[in-house]
């Protein structure tokens, strides 16, 4: 049973904001995680329950400077169908493709994707590996005041960010991709639709004569949040992609990753998986 | 009437025609009302207590604070009822636990309240303590010497096994070891046979669980009048024995109990039972004097609905080099979880399988069931019969590549023909088996392709492609288990020549209402719209034994054409009489009485009917019929001509298998199936085809995961149903075998498409990559072990009882 004495529905920014910082706020977006996960009584309510889907402005994919930045409460599905997206990275809206279903595509958002901060988060991966950067709003003394934080230092265990608790998580941004730019995501799950990721991999760069450079791979469901991985990395970098890279490539993956057990999946099998198709991702990318 | 007014009609007829489902629109519309949306004025909701621990001793229960909570009605407990009386086909199983919990699904303590929150609230409230037992785990667990006992005898204050009247039953009386059933079955020389065996295979199978998941899951709602009649709305597949039996647990005359089933949101054999929660919810009803309803949540239906049989089974088979089998001897285990329920007889079907489905001289098959602490199976669409296909027609594979005979030719060289009597006593008096086989293989270029994938087993790429057969024989004719295996019908035509078909079978979404309107139809010459049917009321509708064995079609069509037939007779020789011809040269179409010969109309039959009604000899039709089957009851040897007839069908699976990840696609499914005849083309290709996706399910992902007791995945997000991506496509044909006993010629089909596709899959993977798995289910981790050779074959040391 819920414990909620308030009920707010702010329309604007700095009203969400003022209501946060007065503390004890549970923030409610699509709630296509909360609900499940407080049903289930693995998370609590805060006595205020704060619906951010009426504030003006959080929704949407746009052209800022040299980066896009997409609004918190844009849907999966919004990203998914987002024309800015499928030409810049469409690597977001293949990920935003393997989804759930669509259903929870129209409810879902990217803000609520990534502050429940899962290490199986579909769209966290391909960030991740854009070199995404997480805008982060307060009101602490009055005013609106503003930061920014890489995606990948976001996460700091399941369910768990860096996020401050006055803060909401406005947008993401992701730097334009640079020419020769290549990305590639994959999901493993037993079947098509609604499926958690056992694993998913994120594999970009700047392929250059035959090379990957300024190379980012990053793995979902391999460890407490989704973690990039140097050394398959290093193992990439400035090298030529051909058949010896790739194998050292796969088998660095796989000796970096340290998963668990679950009903799932076991460990050595995701460690097979990590190394299987990390390989055959970049194949993919050297026959391409 | 004058000559030139009188319509000429032709003949046309209803059989083999794509008929929609009656119910099709309210479903489709979510009209329908199923016992989650019905409300009883004056209503409580109930709710039960399971248990925390997996194998107990309950030291004391607290309801004290339950029972306190306002807006609860009523907290009872094994105490509270003490008249409770056991349940099952084994009465090892009280619904209410008080001194002992077996399983995770034991129910401890029930609550009746204004409300689900209130009566959930109220559970959180009730203390119990408990003391830990050694857990059985598993089967091999169970038969060990010195396992824990799971239903020991009670003692006495000396601590000496009480002593009982004979016939206690098991649940007071306990059990010295925890075996909880066994079968044999043996006919022919198993000694001769294998002597002339050129070739034996030996291998163990290994069955897992999976559960029905019915959209609509388990409820009931129970009421006492003032009189103290029971009235419950229930969801059962068998209406007339549930009342039997419910009138037996409380001891009251049968007749004051009456059940009302609406609409049913799925079946497929998880209601063929009594269970815990109903009991408890008459015991609730009772107590509180108010009607009460209890549904299950998600998670309860996964934990405490039944689920099928698992099975470790030990198949030896045996053939001569030009293809003849010879012997067949199977050992099994069945894991009965901690009380009987339908899963532990699924040997009867089982070793129909094992016996008849091919010509084999000798057979000997051997069942132990043993009480675990796990959850307890049921039935389930196909009766065992999955189980035992999975491990017979991957042998036949196996010895036909042993004897390097083409897998096809092999089953044809030994599959059953009509007129065959076979060692366990049934009569194949219809049997398309052979058409079915060598149909499903042309159909899906099996031979062809069978050759090419084992030549392309070792080209380049990941992905291998893979193409199996399996067939079965199954039931089609009833089954007859219980005294009568019949079912009554009583059909009435009123003032407009419109019909109430009132039947005793059920209609649980297979499509039942709309193939007897259907026959009916045929019969009297009358539009299906016409029909009205009642079919969910014990105290309107004949009896009928139930919704199983794919009978319904074969059972309550015969008795609807017996009845349509009678009411025939009756119209005609009035139209006869009135005007003033002989009945054998009248017929009845298109809602008229029409000269046979040429159609010409007599009478519109709505107008013979108020013709009758209205008359000073006032009459009205209405006839009645029982139809029981042609079958006989097995002998003490598990022999007899059980069934009135046999289906049969071959289904050829095609898999795409990623050897990178295990991932196996099933792209393409081809069956053929013998139905004796097609009636409704629409309901029965959409029954093959949700059939065919259950046993897909069965075959690639669904796996209820218990380890030691504990169901890890109660949840659709971790117990995988197949999606609607994962569907391959479909080519469905049908042998008409015109079965001679069948209505119109039809044989029931119900459970038919769900038994052959585990076995075609792992037979087409070993096409795919030439490694052959022996259990189930073939998810992707699984099937990535078995490739990389990670797997350990199951493994079990036949156990013979001394
Ligand atoms: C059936 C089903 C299938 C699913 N399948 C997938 C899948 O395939 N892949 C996948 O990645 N996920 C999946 N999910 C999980 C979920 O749908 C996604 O994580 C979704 O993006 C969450 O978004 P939401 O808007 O619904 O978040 P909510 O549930 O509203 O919020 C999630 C969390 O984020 C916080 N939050 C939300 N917005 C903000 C914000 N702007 N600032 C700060 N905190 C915020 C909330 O307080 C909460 O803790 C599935 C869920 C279901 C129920």
């Amino acid at each position: 049973m819920t414990t909620i004495e308030r009920y707010a529905a702010p329309k604007s920014l700095d009203e969400a904001l003022g209501i946060l910082q007065q503390g004890e706020v549970t923030i409610l977006a699509g709630g296509t995680d909360l609900m499940p996960q407080t049903r289930a009584g693995r998370i609590a309510f805060k006595p205020t329950l704060m619906n951010i889907r009426d504030v003006a402005g959080l929704s949407g994919v746009v052209l800022d400077g040299d980066a896009l930045r997409i609004g918190a409460l844009t849907t999966i599905t919004e990203v998914l169908d987002d024309p800015l997206v499928k030409e810049f990275v469409p690597v977001l809206a293949e990920a935003c493709d393997h989804f759930a279903s669509d259903q929870i595509r129209n409810a879902g958002t990217i803000g609520g994707n990534i502050n429940n901060a899962s290490p199986a988060g579909d769209t966290l991966v391909p960030l991740i590996v854009l070199d995404a950067e997480v805008e982060l709003a307060s009101k602490p003394n009055g005013s609106v005041t503003t930061r920014c934080m890489p995606l990948a230092e976001y996460f700091t265990g399941p369910g768990r960010t860096r996020r401050a608790a006055g803060e909401l998580l406005t947008a993401v941004r992701i730097p334009l991709p640079k020419p020769g730019h290549v990305a590639r995501f994959y999901k493993f799950g037993t079947r098509p639709a609604l499926d958690i990721s056992t694993i998913s991999i994120g594999i970009a760069g700047v392929m250059r004569d035959g090379a990957l450079s300024d190379t980012r791979v990053a793995f979902g469901a391999v460890a407490p949040t989704p973690v990039r991985a140097k050394q398959t990395e290093a193992a990439l970098e400035g090298r030529r992609l051909d058949q010896s890279t790739i194998e050292a490539a796969a088998n660095a993956a796989r000796d970096e990753v340290n998963p668990i057990d679950d009903v799932r999946a076991t460990a050595w099998y995701r460690k097979e998986l990590i190394h299987n198709m990390t390989k055959r991702m970049l194949d993919h990318v050297a026959q391409a | 009437m004058n000559a030139a007014e009188k319509p000429v009609i032709v003949a046309d007829s209803l059989i083999g025609q794509r008929i929609q489902k009656k119910d099709a629109p309210e479903k489709a519309a979510g009209k329908t009302r199923y016992i989650q949306d019905m409300v009883v004025p004056g209503m409580l909701h109930a709710k039960i207590l399971r248990s925390a621990r997996v194998h107990a001793r309950i030291l004391s229960i607290d309801t004290s604070a339950a029972k306190a909570l306002p807006g609860v009605h009523v907290v009872i407990t094994a105490a509270d009822v003490p008249d409770q009386q056991p349940i099952g086909v084994a009465r090892d199983h009280l619904p209410l636990k008080g001194e002992r919990v077996r399983s995770l699904r034991d129910e401890i303590a029930a609550v009746a309240a204004d409300s689900e929150e209130i009566a959930e609230a109220a559970l959180r409230l009730i203390r119990v303590e408990y003391e830990d037992l050694p857990i059985v785990a598993g089967p091999e667990d169970a038969i060990k010497p010195g396992a824990p006992l799971i239903h020991p005898a009670p003692l006495d204050a000396e601590g000496r096994p009480k002593t009982l009247p004979p016939k206690t039953p098991v649940a007071f009386a306990g059990k010295a070891d925890n075996v909880a059933m066994r079968f044999d079955y043996t006919h022919g020389d198993l000694a001769a046979a294998e002597a002339e065996s050129d070739v034996v295979v030996e291998d163990t199978f290994q069955l897992h669980y999976v559960t029905h998941c019915c959209m609509g899951v388990s409820g009931v709602i129970a009421e006492f009048d003032a009189s103290g009649n029971l009235l419950m709305y229930s969801n059962t597949q068998v209406p007339f024995l549930h009342k039997r039996e419910f009138a037996e647990y409380l001891d009251i005359d049968p007749a004051r109990v009456r059940i009302i089933q609406p609409p049913i949101g799925g079946g497929f054999g998880s209601k063929l039972d009594i269970y815990p929660f109903e009991v408890i919810c008459i015991f609730l009803a009772r107590a509180a004097k108010r009607p009460v309803k209890m549904v299950f949540t998600r998670e309860e239906e996964f934990l405490a609905s039944p689920t099928r049989q698992p099975v470790l089974l030990t198949l030896r088979s045996g053939c001569r080099k030009d293809g003849t089998l010879t012997f067949r001897q199977v050992h099994t285990l069945h894991d009965n979880g901690a009380y009987t329920s339908w899963g532990a007889t699924t040997p009867f079907v089982m070793m129909q399988t094992f016996s008849s489905l091919y010509r084999v001289p000798a057979c000997d098959y051997h069942t132990t069931v043993v009480y675990t602490n796990n959850p307890y199976a049921g039935s389930f669409r196909g009766y065992g019969n999955l189980q035992a296909t999975f491990a017979i027609e991957q042998h036949m594979d196996m010895l036909a590549e042993k004897i390097g005979m083409d897998p096809l030719d092999f089953r044809l060289k030994n599959a059953q023909d009509a007129g065959e009597v076979t060692g366990q006593g049934m009569t194949f008096k219809s049997c398309g088996f052979k058409e079915c086989l060598t149909t499903a293989a042309e159909r899906s270029d099996y031979r062809r392709k069978h050759a090419d994938n084992i030549a392309n087993r070792n080209a380049r790429g990941p992905v291998k492609r893979g193409i199996g057969i399996a067939s079965m024989l199954h039931v089609g004719g009833g089954a007859k288990i219980y005294p009568s295996d019949g079912c009554g019908t009583i059909l009435k035509l009123d003032d407009f020549a419109n019909v109430t078909l009132i039947t005793g079978a059920s209609e649980i979404g297979q499509g039942s209402e709309t193939v007897l309107s259907q026959l009916v139809c045929e019969e009297l010459g009358l539009p299906i719209s016409a029909v009205t049917v009642v079919n969910n009321d014990t105290a309107i509708t004949p009896w009928d034994v139930g919704v199983h064995a794919s009978r319904t079609t074969f059972i309550a069509g015969n008795s609807a054409i017996g009845a349509a037939r009678m009411a025939k007779a009756k119209i005609l020789a009035a139209a006869a009489r009135k005007h003033d011809c002989d009945e054998a040269s009248l017929d009845l179409r298109g809602g008229f009485v029409v000269k046979a010969d040429s159609g010409e109309a007599v009478v519109e039959l709505a107008r013979l009917m108020r013709s009758l009604h209205f008359s000073d000899k006032a009459e009205l039709v209405m006839t009645t019929f029982y139809y029981e089957p042609p079958s006989v009851h097995q002998d003490k040897g598990f022999k007899g001509d059980v069934s009135a007839a046999y289906a049969w069908a071959t289904q050829v699976v095609e898999v795409e298998v990623d050897t990178d990840t295990g991932i196996v696609k099933m792209t393409k499914v081809t069956g053929t199936h013998d139905v004796g005849r097609v009636l409704n083309r629409l309901g029965l290709e959409g029954q093959i085809e949700g059939g065919v996706v259950m046993g897909q399910g069965y075959a690639l992902t669904e796996n209820l995961i218990v380890e030691n007791g504990v169901t890890r995945n109660p949840n659709f997000r971790d117990y995988k149903l197949v999606t609607a991506p994962e569907i391959p496509e479909m080519d469905i044909s049908f042998v008409e075998s015109m079965d001679g006993e069948g209505p119109r010629g039809a044989k029931g089909v119900g459970e038919a498409p769900s038994i052959c596709i585990a076995a075609a899959a792992a037979n087409a993977i070993y096409n795919a990559t030439g490694v052959r798995i022996f259990g189930l289910p073939f998810t992707p981790e699984a099937v990535y072990r078995a490739l990389r050779g990670v797997t350990s074959k199951p493994h079990w040391q036949a156990w013979k009882p001394e």
